[in-house]
This record gives C-alpha cells, sequence and structure tokens, in this order.
C-alpha cells in the first residue's frame, strides 16, 4: 500500500470518527441552545445561576479530587510491592486488581452498598458509613460535614474502580528498574536518605507514571454517576444531575428550566474534562518516554520473593478489591421472608436466581439479556477496535514524522468523547437519529453506535504505547526473509502488537458489557434492555416484591462473572513487561 | 500555544454550528398525524416499569388478537411524557400507557394523543371524574398521601400529625422524605396535594409550608424509591441495600401498607396520615399516540387492559386499584386491611392543573431554594 493511500485511509477514519464521536454532542447543544435561547458561552456564565448546579460542582471537584488522592494512597504500595519482588503468579495479581475498572458501575455500587449496609463487614467493624453512626456520626458532629460516611464511601469505591490504573502505569516500571541504579545512587551524597533516594531517583521515574494514573482517576471520578447516585444520595455530581433532568432536557416549550441545567453542566463538565484530559495525554507520553528509557534489568529477581510486609499490603489489596464482588454474590441468595409475628427476616435460597432467569421481574430473562449485551460487544468490538487502530497508527505516524504538535491535538480529539456527558451523548444521538433517519430506531444495533464512541478512546489508550514500542528494524529483519507483504506485515509488525491487541478487545467488550450512562437514556427508543440496564431496572423497582432485589443481584453476578472471565482470559494475552497502562 | 488555540476553536466551532436542528413543526389543530414509523404490524407500547404488563399478560393479547408487542420503558410517568414530546415528529410508539393526571393536561395539550376507538365499560366514577374525553382512559388508580412509621412514633412518644403545620415543628426535624416535584410523579402529585390542603387553610400558604418543611431539614429525593427505600424506617428499605433509615414520614399510596403486609405475611408498621385534602387522587392513563402506525392494535389493547380478567388483577400485578366499577383490593394477608382510604381527596381538576403545574414547579425550586 502506498503512503498516500495508506493516509487516505487514516484520514477517512480520523473523520468518520471525530464526526461519530463530535456530532452527537452537537446535535444536543444546538437543540439545548434551541430550547433556551442561550449559546454555549452564555450558558457558561449562567452557571452560576442554574439550580442546584454550584453545589454539583463544588461536590464533584471534592469527590474527584479526593478519589484521585486516596487512588494514589491505596494503589502506589501494591504497586510497588507487586513491582518490586518476584511473585509467583504476577500476572493473576495484575489482572485481579485491573477487573473493578472493567465492572458495570451498578455492580459495584451494590457491592459496596451490601459492605457499608448493616450486618455488612465495615459495619461490623464498627464503621457505619451508611447511617452515620457511632464513630461517623462524632466526625459529622464535630466537624459540622454533611455525611462524611457517604463521602468516604464513595471515594474508597472510586479507588476501588481506578486502582488498575495505578497497577498499570507504575508496577511494570519499579519492576523494569534495575537494582543497580538503587545501588549506585546510594553510594552518592544525595541517595544516602530515603527521602534523597526518593526526590533524586524514584520520584523522576514514577512521577509521570503516578500522576498520569491520578489524573486518569480524577477522569473517572469527576463523570461517575451510578456510584454517586447510590453510594452519596444527599449529593449530585454534574453527571448525575445531568441525568437527573436529562430525561426532560431538550424538549422546546417545555420545563426549560431542565434544558438550562443540562446545557450549563455539561459546557462546564467539558471544559475541565478537556484541561484534565491534555493534562493526560501530556503525562502520558513524558511516562512512555522515561519508561523507555529505563532497562528491562528485572527488580523483581534481584530482590527474591516478598517480605511478609510486601505479602501484607497485596493480599489486603486483593481483599479490597473481591469483597464487593463477593457482597454482590451472597446477596442473590438473601431472600427477606415475612411473618406476622416475629416480623421479616432474611433466608437463603435460590428464588432469587430462578426469577432473574425467568424474567418474570424484568423486561426479560437474564439469558436473553446476556444474548442482548453480547452481541452488542461483540458488534462494538468489530467498529471499534479497527476504528482505535487506524486513530493509534495516525497518531504514532504523525509521531515519527516529527510532527509532535499535530499527533497531540489528534491524540487529546480522541480522548474528546471522555469528556462528553453520557446523558449529552444519548440525547444527541437521539436528536440526530430522529433529523436523519427515525427509521434507525426499530434497527436492533442503534445502541451500538453510543458503545462505539465511548469505547474507542480505551483503544487508542492501549494500542498507542504498543505501535509506540515497535522498533522499525523488526520490520526491516522481516522484509530481508523473502515473506509476501502479509506475512511481512505479520512477522514484523503484528506479532509484536497482538497482545495489546486483544487487550484492547476485551476491554471494549467488557466496557461495552457494563455501559451504562447512554444505553440508560438510548434505551428510551427501544426495547432491547442489555444485562446492565435490567440490573439497574430491577434495582429502581419498588421491592414490596421481597425476589426483586436477590434477583437483581443474581443478574449483576452474571454480569460480573462475564467480565471476570473476560478480563482473565484478555491478560493471558498481555506482554510481560507491558507498561503502557490499561 | 497553537494546540491550545486548535483546543479553543474545537469549542467554539459547536456555537455556529447550532443552526443544524430546524424548528420542530407545529400541530396547532391538534390534528391526526402520519404514523411515525413504519406498521411492521408490532404494536409499540411506550410505557414505564408496570409490572402489570408481564410477558404473559402481553403473550395472551398476542395469542387473541395475533398482534406482536413490543415495550418501550422509560423511568416513570415524566419519562413516558417526556418521550412523547421528545420523538414528537416521529412518533415511535402506538400506545402510551402510564401517564397520570398531573401529566396528561400536558400531553392533551402538546397534542400528543389522538382520538381511541376502544369502548370499555364499567369504569367507576372516581376514575372517570378527572378527565372524560376520548384522548386517554383510565386503567388505574390510588391515592397518594404521607405514610408514617407507627413503631418510630410510638417509641419517641410522639402524637400523629393533626396538621401538616405540625411536621414543620422540631421533633420532626429531618424525619419526613419527599420526592422531589421536579423529577418524580408521586413528588408532583403531592405537591399538588398540599396546594389543594392550603386552599382550605386560613393561614400560611403551600409554598411558605414548604419553605419551613425544608428550614425543617426534610429530605427532598429524586424519585419515590429514594424515599421509601433508602429513607423512611416504617417499610421494607430496611431489608435492602443502601437503607438509612433516617426518615419516620414519607409520600407513598394511601394503600401502600396494605402492599407491605402482602408481601409480608400480613404485617407491617407503617401506615397512612389521614388528613382531609392532604391526599391525591392518582388516576393512571393509557392513551393512543399522535403519529402511531398501530392504530387498531392499540384500540385492541385498551380494550384488553380494561378487560375484567386484567383489570381487576391491578391491585396483585401493579399494586394499584382496578378502575372497573365494584372491584377492591383483596384481603389476603391483609392487603384490604391495612390500605387505607381518605375520607377527603383533592378535588384539583383538569383545567386547574393544566393551568397553574408549571408556576407551581418554579415556585416550589424557588421556595425550596429559599430555605
Amino acid at each position: 500500500m502506498t503512503p498516500t493511500s495508506k493516509w487516505a485511509i487514516r484520514g477517512i477514519s480520523i473523520l468518520a470518527y471525530l464526526s461519530l464521536a463530535s456530532l452527537p454532542f452537537i446535535y444536543a447543544l444546538a437543540r439545548l441552545q434551541q430550547v433556551t435561547g442561550h449559546t454555549p458561552w452564555e450558558a457558561l456564565w449562567r452557571f452560576s445561576d442554574v439550580y442546584g448546579a454550584t453545589e454539583a460542582l463544588h461536590y464533584t471537584l471534592l469527590e474527584a479530587t479526593a478519589s484521585a488522592a486516596l487512588t494514589v494512597v491505596i494503589g502506589l504500595p501494591i504497586a510497588w510491592c507487586l513491582g518490586r519482588y518476584q511473585w509467583r503468579r504476577p500476572a493473576f495479581f495484575r489482572a485481579l486488581f485491573s477487573v473493578p475498572f472493567v465492572m458495570p458501575a451498578i455492580v459495584a455500587a451494590m457491592g459496596f452498598l451490601l459492605l457499608v449496609d448493616d450486618g455488612g463487614l465495615l459495619h461490623t467493624l464498627g464503621i457505619d458509613l451508611r447511617k452515620e453512626t457511632g464513630l461517623i456520626g462524632d466526625l459529622a458532629a464535630r466537624t459540622g460535614w454533611d455525611h462524611p460516611g457517604h463521602f468516604i464511601a464513595l471515594i474508597f469505591a472510586h479507588a476501588w474502580f481506578n486502582l488498575s490504573l495505578m497497577i498499570r502505569f507504575v508496577e511494570p516500571t519499579v519492576a523494569r528498574l534495575d537494582p543497580a541504579w538503587e545501588e549506585q545512587i546510594g553510594l552518592l551524597g544525595q541517595g544516602k536518605t530515603r527521602l534523597g533516594r526518593f526526590r533524586h531517583l524514584w520520584w523522576p521515574i514514577l512521577g509521570p507514571a503516578v500522576l498520569c494514573a491520578a489524573s486518569l482517576s480524577f477522569l473517572f471520578s469527576f463523570t461517575s454517576f451510578a456510584l454517586v447516585k447510590w453510594l452519596a444520595p444527599f449529593n449530585n455530581t454534574l453527571e448525575s444531575l445531568m441525568a437527573s433532568y436529562g430525561g426532560s432536557a431538550g424538549i422546546e416549550n417545555y420545563r426549560v428550566d431542565t434544558s438550562e441545567i443540562v446545557m450549563s453542566a455539561s459546557m462546564v463538565q467539558f471544559l475541565i474534562l478537556l484541561a484534565a484530559l491534555y493534562l493526560t495525554s501530556t503525562l502520558q507520553q513524558r511516562h512512555s518516554t522515561r519508561f523507555s528509557l529505563i532497562s528491562e534489568g528485572g527488580a523483581r529477581s534481584a530482590r527474591g520473593p516478598p517480605n511478609w510486609r510486601a505479602r501484607l499490603i497485596v493480599y489486603s489489596g486483593a481483599g479490597f478489591t473481591l469483597a464487593p464482588m463477593l457482597a454482590a454474590f451472597f446477596a442473590s441468595f438473601r431472600v427477606r421472608e415475612g411473618s406476622f409475628t416475629s416480623g421479616m427476616a432474611p433466608q437463603w435460597s435460590v428464588e432469587g436466581w430462578r426469577a432473574a432467569w425467568s424474567g418474570d421481574l424484568s423486561t426479560m430473562g437474564v439469558g436473553e439479556a446476556l444474548g442482548n449485551s453480547l452481541l452488542y460487544a461483540f458488534c462494538t468490538l468489530c467498529i471499534a477496535l479497527p476504528t482505535g487502530w487506524m486513530l493509534a497508527s495516525s497518531i504514532h505516524a504523525l509521531e515519527l514524522q516529527h510532527r509532535p504538535r499535530m499527533a497531540k491535538a489528534l491524540d487529546v480529539l480522541t480522548l474528546l468523547p471522555l469528556a462528553v456527558s453520557a446523558v449529552m451523548v444519548g440525547l444527541g444521538v437521539l436528536l440526530g437519529v430522529l433529523k436523519t433517519m427515525p427509521a434507525l430506531f426499530q434497527w436492533s444495533f442503534l445502541p451500538v453506535l453510543p458503545h462505539v464512541i465511548l469505547t474507542v478512546p480505551f483503544v487508542v489508550r492501549v494500542m498507542l504505547p504498543a505501535m509506540r514500542a515497535v522498533e522499525p528494524e523488526w520490520k526491516e529483519q522481516a522484509l530481508v526473509l523473502n515473506l509476501n507483504p502479509l506475512q511481512t506485515w505479520y512477522h514484523g509488525y503484528f506479532s509484536f502488537i497482538r497482545g495489546p491487541a486483544v487487550v484492547a478487545s476485551s476491554l471494549t467488550v467488557a466496557f461495552s458489557l457494563g455501559e451504562f450512562g447512554a444505553s440508560w437514556l438510548i434505551v428510551r427508543a427501544g426495547s432491547w434492555d442489555t444485562l446492565s440496564v435490567v440490573v439497574d431496572q430491577l434495582m429502581s423497582r419498588p421491592k414490596f416484591d421481597p425476589l426483586i432485589q436477590p434477583a437483581a443481584m443474581a443478574a449483576a453476578t452474571v454480569l460480573m462473572a462475564i467480565t471476570f472471565l473476560l478480563f482473565f482470559m484478555a491478560e493471558r494475552f498481555r506482554p510481560e513487561g507491558d507498561g503502557g497502562g490499561f | 500555544m497553537k494546540l491550545n488555540a486548535l483546543l479553543l476553536m474545537c469549542v467554539l466551532l459547536f456555537a455556529p454550528l447550532t443552526g443544524c436542528l430546524e424548528q420542530t413543526e407545529s400541530n396547532d389543530d391538534c390534528s391526526v398525524l402520519p404514523a411515525g414509523h413504519a406498521d411492521d404490524g408490532v404494536l409499540r407500547i411506550l410505557t414505564y416499569d408496570i409490572t402489570a404488563l408481564s410477558e404473559t399478560v402481553t403473550d395472551e393479547f398476542t395469542n387473541q388478537t395475533g398482534i406482536p408487542v413490543e415495550m418501550i420503558k422509560v423511568d416513570d410517568a415524566g419519562g413516558i411524557l417526556d418521550q412523547m414530546m421528545l420523538t414528537k415528529s416521529a412518533q415511535q410508539a402506538d400506545l402510551m400507557i402510564g401517564l397520570d393526571n398531573t401529566y396528561l393536561p400536558t400531553a392533551i395539550e402538546n397534542c400528543l394523543l389522538q382520538p381511541h376507538a376502544a369502548t370499555p365499560v364499567n369504569i367507576a366514577s372516581s376514575a372517570s371524574a378527572f378527565y372524560a374525553g376520548d384522548q386517554a382512559i383510565p386503567f388505574d388508580q390510588g391515592d397518594v398521601c404521607l405514610n408514617y412509621d407507627e413503631d418510630a412514633l410510638s417509641e419517641a412518644n410522639m402524637t400523629v400529625p393533626t396538621h401538616l403545620h405540625n411536621l414543620t415543628e422540631e421533633e420532626w426535624k429531618g424525619k419526613i422524605a419527599f420526592p422531589s416535584p421536579v423529577t418524580s410523579s408521586p413528588g408532583r402529585a403531592f405537591l399538588v396535594a398540599t396546594m389543594e390542603y392550603f386552599s382550605y387553610e386560613t393561614e400560611g400558604d403551600a409554598m411558605a409550608w414548604w419553605t419551613d418543611m425544608l428550614a425543617n431539614d426534610a429530605i427532598i429525593t429524586t424519585g419515590w424509591t429514594e424515599a421509601y427505600e433508602t429513607h423512611y424506617t416504617g417499610g421494607y428499605g430496611e431489608y435492602t441495600e443502601g437503607y438509612i433509615g433516617d426518615a419516620w414520614m414519607t409520600v407513598s399510596y394511601c394503600h401502600s401498607p396494605g402492599v407491605e403486609a402482602f408481601y409480608a405475611e400480613n404485617y407491617t408498621h407503617s401506615t397512612s396520615l389521614m388528613l382531609d385534602h392532604s391526599s391525591f387522587h392518582q388516576v393512571e392513563y393509557t392513551g393512543i399516540i399522535n403519529g402511531a402506525a398501530q392504530v387498531n392494535g392499540a384500540n385492541l389493547f385498551i380494550d384488553y387492559l380494561l378487560s375484567t380478567d386484567v383489570n381487576t388483577n391491578m391491585p396483585e400485578n401493579n399494586l394499584m386499584y382496578s378502575v372497573l366499577e365494584g372491584t377492591d383490593l383483596p384481603e389476603t394477608n391483609g392487603y384490604r386491611h391495612h390500605a387505607d382510604v381518605p375520607s377527603v381527596v383533592t378535588t384539583m381538576t383538569y383545567e386547574e392543573i393544566d393551568a397553574n403545574m408549571d408556576a407551581w414547579l418554579d415556585a416550589w425550586k424557588a421556595a425550596t431554594q429559599q430555605a
């Protein structure tokens, strides 16, 4: 293929994706402008006048910053211990710590609620984060802080969710650093103390990785919706505020106030997240550069098996990761039963599983919803993987051509969907389809569209560092073997990025399975419920019927198990020492 | 610097592109619109999570008529109206089921429904009193009122309130959860009830009462589920995830204690606060969407929904009263026994709600922000 035709294909992919990613936002924004009579800039200026927006912004900034900090506090020691010692199965731990990141947020929310509720693990230990009695109640009374328990539960849930970011960025860096460097700096005056070694060795190497993971944690905590909805019921983030009012936004001459809320909140969120994404992109590039500079001398073999402190840290982290998932699993077998004399009490039963499978309490049974989810996930994969691949290869090609600014601009643009509220994506898709081809509403595969928009950035994040790591010499060596072009491409290029491609595929499928935000809105235009929508449907229903809750937990367990399985399969293909992130 | 300019340009681009949506076509005379979607023989029903419409019920309709049914489900009654408004130019469903009498006037005013030709008989006057036109027809009903935890009041030696003003007193501080009328249909129904309640009072008005309630730390939630399940101590909430249990009173249906008992072997410690004019008689409607493709199927489904076989099962299947004359709640497990029936409910008319709802919601937002 000639360079011109290569660029033509890349150009079409870039244009198609950027249109796909930006048009729903533009449509939504255009309709909101039409309804409110305000331009996006006016909406920004009016932000402080909008009902509940200022409080939501304060809370969002506070919880996102605290969540990012807590992710570093919890994740850094685990990543450090995992990278520094020779564990028997490091891949197992890496996979385990990565699972929460692809877990549907609603499942995570249920798991955490079970841990903090009466009779839950934390409550048993005397920490009441839900009703805020005892220690937490005292904290609230002494400080005047409203609902500290809910805030603590929320930031721990976000840290649980984002733990894998720390592991993915920091652990390979620690593992690849030659122990000789540490010995050498120890001989110098600046490396005599622990602080000195931190300042002159560890921070310059680990700093970009830690900051990159922290900025991504900030970003995902900022846009969190389901965890906020369930864990912090007294507070709104910008995303949950938009979700609450998003339903009636964009309708002419009706509830203009809700359109104003969504428009102002989405513009503020967009600008803040754009800045965060720019920072993330810069940090990730810096991390890639530092990572490529450090040697591949293994710290693990030099330091041997983990000591008791490292074991304690990593095993505690594993327990922290598993606890909410196990809690949800056990709750699927607990059904409350009532009696006139003794009131109600939960009993062990498989009736919740039976109800979930039969679909008596939801639009469809778990089997059918899982089928829909898998079908959509597969379709999403078929579009998102090649698109993300093309975008990543375009960015890398620009970097190789020494056009860093253009590469950076494209890199940031591919991340744009992460800066746009899922509510806006859903509304934009609805309006766009209505305007262009309403018949599409009866097309069962419409929900794939927002799934593709939201998963492509992750494909780019995985593939780009992998492409950067491929040496051009490898392709040249393949060329001298007298292979045909396809074989040359396979042996000189693809075989080196096959692992990351499988990882990107699994991530795409997992994200699509758990996608909740946009499908939550787009489902209004169809009846193709996915498993995550069925879980939410059940959880949102009045639960007078005692089977509804265990049925929701059973559906969540199926979703959890499928996601878990996918991720473990993908981990087998991840190259040892892969430090590209995700 | 160039990069920053590029990003800024990207944002600025959105403003000029806002001309890409044209104005929605008007239908001021409420004429019947052509089908918004192709008629593929499937009856599409826009509804919220109505448990009465289980797969068994819709399959039976398909067996009787040969018309397959597809459900398009939204969150609640407000979601049905939002969906119909958003897709006004090309409606995607044929029949709506679930708009209540606080939303129906808006739907009719916006020409979202068209006349039906269903021929139901035996509709009770309590259901048909609010609206008797041909654009919508009631299919279930119930009274929205305050529920309280009898045990909690008894343990705290508190007396049952005899006036809504009692709830602004210190002993009720932070102990009542209200679903927001802006985002919840029971919340909206209760707002209407308070408007009527204070219209009979010589002292104070509804909005001043709402301001006082917020000043007394009343809990405002997005929907009924959070208020009843997460905050209310009298219901099943304490057996669900995320229960906080800080409210001894909340907004629900007067027959909710009966539903509690029905599912818990005749056990409940929840009851309703029976104050004249403090409850709202909610009626839920079904109607054919203006722009439907399957008008015949929609008419047949209305008849089916109002048939004795289906409608008399509303108390068990949809936890609401049937609209058929001469029906009542079942006696099973104390359902009927624990359900309360208000002696004087709101008399707010269709015209009053149609004329005032937007203003009431704006006033409520202002009143609660003031607190």
